[in-house]
């Protein structure tokens, strides 16, 4: 019968079932993960509606100069700065290799630096020999709200010295629990916001002054942003980690069951050929 | 006396939701109170001390960036950081202080982007020890 004997097949089950409880343990502690990091979306969302709403009304108000960030500083390098946002590990579908490839591709035959906040991000772009700005945020997990805010600062003030002419955000959307997508974003100039003042004021008092109510908030508004995306990312890598483990697991105990199948066959053809053998007296 | 409603939101959730009769914080510009009946306003948060009175008692915490907006008598503090005085961790502000000095110690190698994070690091750790040592006083 079956050229495999029964003790090998015997070995194949039982690292396949070992296979399968890491692969089990691994969904466990990413849909334990995924629900803290979908509770931190929720929190954090009111946060920078909040703030957008007021740069949005400062926008609107502003007869006077043009204000900064809507737009790149005059005679700016034609340099784009990237913060993307990847995971620390792999095993994790297809979470690291979608967003770092998008990004790749959005940023083909631009001159570009890379602010990389992930392990998997900071190599990927190391490997393709992409400037980084600084690989102090390469452990995505231990990156805090206040990491952001520095960050966001640091982009600003660059922005604004006209070393960069955009900034962009590359990270995972969080959509469902089954589907995320990555998307990249427009972080500065804020362009959307630039178009014609009105006049309609309501009549609020900026204290001590719009402009540097918005110089102040906008910062503040990008780190809100950028950990917001962080957040959302997050929340993506564990939902995306954990339906890869479930289907990791799924495909374990279809394979044990294929074994365990043949390893019956091939006991039961040996003890019919015991039993042949014995009957046939030789 | 009177009050108004209030509503404090961080990156991190809600962190007050109710009736208060008296705010101060520090803005860019010093320190600015708030009561009911404030005009319409919106002003960007420095890095201090914020009291908050509500129900009529005393509340200090430490409140750093964003922005503080009062529209139709309702109040909204949108702050980057803000931690209650008993809330925050004065060992973790120490240590953050210990830290920042001895990174200012070495000023000359530092560039000037890493001179103005660490003083802001040291700034922001004096800010939570001076509130969570005040807090004792208060109540």
């Amino acid at each position: 019968m079956a050229g495999v004997s029964t003790k090998e097949i015997k070995t194949r089950i039982r690292s396949m079932e070992s296979t399968k409880q890491i692969t089990k343990a691994m969904e466990m502690v990413a849909a334990s993960k995924l629900r803290h990091a979908q509770a931190k979306i929720a929190h954090s969302r009111p946060y920078f509606q909040l703030l957008y709403g007021v740069i949005q009304d400062i926008a609107r108000l502003n007869t006077e100069q043009k204000l900064p960030y809507l737009q790149p500083v005059q005679n700016s390098e034609d340099r784009i700065a990237y913060v993307v946002i990847a995971g620390d590990r792999g095993l994790a579908g297809g979470y690291n290799s979608n967003i770092l490839k998008m990004v790749y591709q959005d940023m083909a035959g631009k001159d570009v630096d890379v602010l990389p906040i992930g392990k998997k991000a900071a190599d990927f772009f190391h490997l393709r020999g992409v400037p980084l700005l600084n690989e102090q945020y390469t452990n995505a997990e231990d990156v805090s709200v206040s990491d952001c805010f520095t960050m966001a600062k640091a982009l600003c003030k660059a922005f604004k010295a006209g070393k960069y002419s955009e900034i962009r955000l590359g990270y995972s959307n969080f959509v469902s629990a089954l589907s995320q997508t990555p998307a990249t974003m427009e972080l500065l100039p804020l362009s959307a916001l630039d178009n014609d003042p009105t006049d309609e004021g309501e009549g609020i008092l900026y204290e001590p002054g719009r402009r540097v109510v918005f110089e102040a908030i906008i910062p503040e508004y990008l780190g809100g942003v950028i950990y917001g995306a962080l957040c959302e990312s997050r929340a993506s890598e564990q939902a995306a980690r954990r339906s890869a483990m479930d289907t990791a697991t799924q495909n374990a105990e279809e394979m044990i069951a294929d074994l365990s199948l043949k390893f019956n066959q091939a006991r039961q053809a040996a003890i019919t050929q015991e039993i042949t053998e014995i009957v046939a007296g030789t | 006396m009177k009050s108004f409603p209030l509503k404090i939101v961080t990156p991190d959730g809600l962190q007050f939701d109710g009736e208060a009769e008296e705010l101060v914080v520090r803005t860019v510009d010093g320190d600015m109170g708030v009561m009911a009946g404030h005009i319409n306003c919106v002003t960007a948060l420095g890095m201090g001390r914020a009291l908050i009175v509500s129900g009529g008692k005393r509340r200090e915490a430490a409140c750093i960036g964003g922005m503080l907006s009062v529209l139709e008598g309702s109040v909204t503090l949108v702050p980057t950081t803000f931690e209650w005085a008993e809330t925050i961790d004065v060992r973790r502000a120490a240590a953050a202080e210990a830290r920042a000095r001895k990174a200012l110690e070495e000023k000359a190698r530092l560039s000037k982007m890493e001179q103005k994070i660490a003083e802001a690091h040291l700034k922001r750790s004096l800010v939570r020890q001076n509130v969570a040592a005040g807090s004792g006083r208060h109540n």
